[in-house]
């Protein structure tokens, strides 16, 4: 049975403890939360034999874990894993998206976790969603042939008024780090590497963070695109991905539910090919929410049993990092 | 051979909900309003619903206050609410955090219940107790229905459900049975993505599998049908003389509803739940589910370990 810790018992944290308990041979045996608030209320549903502890020192030391998972606010995210580091315990992580609150802690993320034997995984599930990977496997195989330009967008209603909780406070918060980094994510694995961006951002609601940003970028490969991210938009139940990809020879819109590619001339009779999720086999031991979470989830586990490296490394989430980083000093100013 | 017992209009197209396209369940909406919304629920009333299954989204207290007052509501038709709205509290978690939104919750509740949290003891050793919450919360809720309405049955969102089972807490789903039983003489009843997990873990946790509603999918491509559709069709036969109404029958609008018939006809279910966004859509699908003759196999007691 593998021991699982839990560090930070907000939603994702439950989350990943739900998927956690729901797979064989996996247990969450210890919780790590500072508020004793929560504590006292977790105590009351969670299983008996499940510890608690104030601070991620004691876990690791009095708890022979296989694997943390770690969701607590973005910024105790590198401080946790240089915790974990220096007990020279080699135990997998897992730590929610982003993986830091700037570049140059992703960099010290990865650097601080080369030490440390197990799998480093950050929790970009969009990459695990079938309706993502068939998008990139089309791009991959050519189907719009060289991608030319694309928009793409991440908006939300998640903040229509000014907000109180650490996602609007400087360093842990704004649009940038909360929303816009699985979009991030998914434009980096579709197109490659940024060779320079030009960027605006702007607060609508928060006092200390920004709201919106409009990016424009320029890959190495030569394409070009548009990233627009909002979390005050009104209308939108839940956030959703949009990307529009135009290619020499056709176009592709990606959406979370769905691929459509659109016909071009030589294909004028044609229909436009949607592929919806239901196409895809998406069952999983236990659904919570998307069954990508399970997958990802799943995933980090298979890792851990094959000694593999997974998609979403650590390496590859502090590229998430730095471009964040080179939009917001583009924009610095804007604000 | 017996018809649905159960034939229900869901509110997803009411609220923004689709499973086939977010962008799609945005436009829709664009169309509603709560005078639409209501003829929709008339039209599927007038054509063979039996009742309405709505989450207590903000919307729906402004339909269902409609419903009462065009008289839908003391006919033959039965509202099956779910609690709670997870959706909401989400947004309210990331914009004043898990204590904000505690907060939040408390002050919903009515003057009267405040008062009663105080007599009961300090605010926080309640606060700190979700079982004691939760109560609060679905009394409260349960409260701002109609008093005409006739209540199918209540039931608890798939968060809390699926929550409940991964991490065991048997409590939660005791207590919340226990609850509308006792304090609102109606059905309690479960809303679950992970059914067969569901139905194991009344039997591990000895919890009496009688008398209450499951909600889950069922459809023929096997869609949130979790872990497997063979095995959410195999755990059917093991509810007792429990209700299983099935979900997501057309897979979120991917397939047509002959298929969706042909499939859940021949299933040990007492009925299904729809979504449906116009009149017309109203009167095809509950005219076509009226009439399936479900084949529901006898129903038998599970073992009970006194």
């Amino acid at each position: 049975m593998r021991k699982i810790g839990l560090v930070g018992l907000g939603k994702m944290g439950v989350l990943h403890g739900a998927i956690v308990n729901a797979l064989p041979d996996c247990r969450v045996s210890a919780v790590c939360e500072r508020e004793k608030f929560i504590v006292n209320m977790a105590k009351k549903v969670l299983p008996n034999d499940v510890s608690y502890y104030g601070d991620c020192a004691s876990m690791i030391e009095n708890e022979a874990l296989d694997a943390i998972f770690i969701a607590t606010s973005i910024r105790q995210h590198v401080p946790i894993i240089v915790e974990i580091t220096n007990a020279q315990r080699d135990i997998s992580l897992f730590v929610e998206k982003p993986l830091a609150e700037s570049a140059d802690s992703a960099r010290l993320a990865c650097e601080t976790a080369a030490n440390l034997h197990g799998v480093h995984m950050v929790g970009f599930q969009k990459r695990y969603s079938p309706i993502y990977r068939h998008a990139k496997k089309l791009i991959d195989e050519g189907a719009i042939g060289k991608p030319l330009y694309f928009t793409a967008h991440s908006y939300s209603s998640d903040l229509l008024r000014e907000g109180k909780s650490w996602r609007t406070k400087k360093g842990t918060g704004g649009v940038l780090l909360d929303l816009a980094p699985h979009l991030i994510d998914l434009i980096l694995w579709f197109f490659g590497d940024v060779k320079s961006v030009s960027a605006i951002t702007r607060s609508l609601y928060s006092r200390e963070v920004e709201d919106l940003a409009n990016a424009s970028l320029v890959f190495e490969s030569g394409l070009t695109g548009q990233m627009n991210t909002c979390w005050s938009i009104r209308g939108y139940r839940v956030p959703e991905i949009s990307i529009e990809i135009y290619g020499d020879k056709g176009n592709m819109l990606v959406e979370d539910d769905m691929v459509k590619l659109e016909p071009t001339e030589s294909t004028v009779n044609q229909e436009p090919q949607v592929v919806y999720k239901q196409t895809f086999d998406t069952q999983v031991p236990f659904l919570m929410d998307q069954p990508e979470y399970t997958q990802e989830d799943m995933t980090f586990f298979d890792c851990i049993n094959r000694g593999s490296k997974p998609a979403t490394s650590f390496s590859e989430a502090a590229k998430v990092n730095v471009l964040i980083d080179r939009i917001k000093e583009t924009a610095s100013g804007t604000i | 051979m017996t018809l649905f017992e159960n034939i229900l209009i869901g509110d997803n197209a009411f609220i923004g909900v689709s499973h086939l396209s977010n962008a799609r369940a945005r436009q829709t909406l664009q169309r509603l309003n709560v005078e639409k919304i209501v003829e929709v629920i008339r039209a599927a009333s007038s054509n063979g619903a039996t009742g309405y299954s709505f989450t207590v989204h903000p919307t729906n207290s402004q339909i269902l206050a409609k419903l009462d007052s065009s008289g839908v509501l003391a006919q033959d038709f039965s509202l099956y609410p779910i609690l709670p709205y997870a959706a909401g509290y989400v947004r309210t978690m990331n914009e004043k955090g898990l204590l904000g939104t505690l907060g939040e919750l408390l002050n919903q509740v009515s003057m009267v219940d405040r008062a009663k949290l105080l007599v009961r003891g300090a605010a926080t050793s309640v606060a700190e107790d979700p079982i004691g919450l939760m109560k609060i919360y679905l009394d409260y809720e349960i409260s701002r229905i109609p008093k005409r309405a006739k209540i199918g049955g209540v039931l608890l969102h798939e968060v809390i459900t699926d929550l409940a089972l991964s991490y065991r807490a048997s409590n939660i789903v005791q207590s919340f049975i226990e609850n509308i039983r006792n304090k609102w003489h109606a059905t309690p009843g479960f809303v679950t993505r992970n059914f067969s997990r569901f139905v194991d873990f009344f039997e591990q946790m000895k919890l009496p599998f009688a008398d209450l509603i499951v909600m889950t999918p069922f459809n023929r491509i096997g869609f949130q049908m979790t872990p497997s559709k063979q095995s959410c069709e195999a755990s059917l036969s093991r509810v007792g003389n429990s209700k299983v109404i099935a979900m997501s029958i057309l897979a979120g609008g991917y397939l047509n509803l002959d298929e969706a018939a042909e499939y859940i006809r021949p299933l040990n279910l007492s009925g299904a739940v729809v979504g449906v966004s116009s009149v017309e859509h109203a009167r095809q699908v509950f005219t076509k589910l009226r009439t399936i003759e479900g084949q529901r196999s006898k129903r038998t007691n599970l073992p009970q370990d006194d």
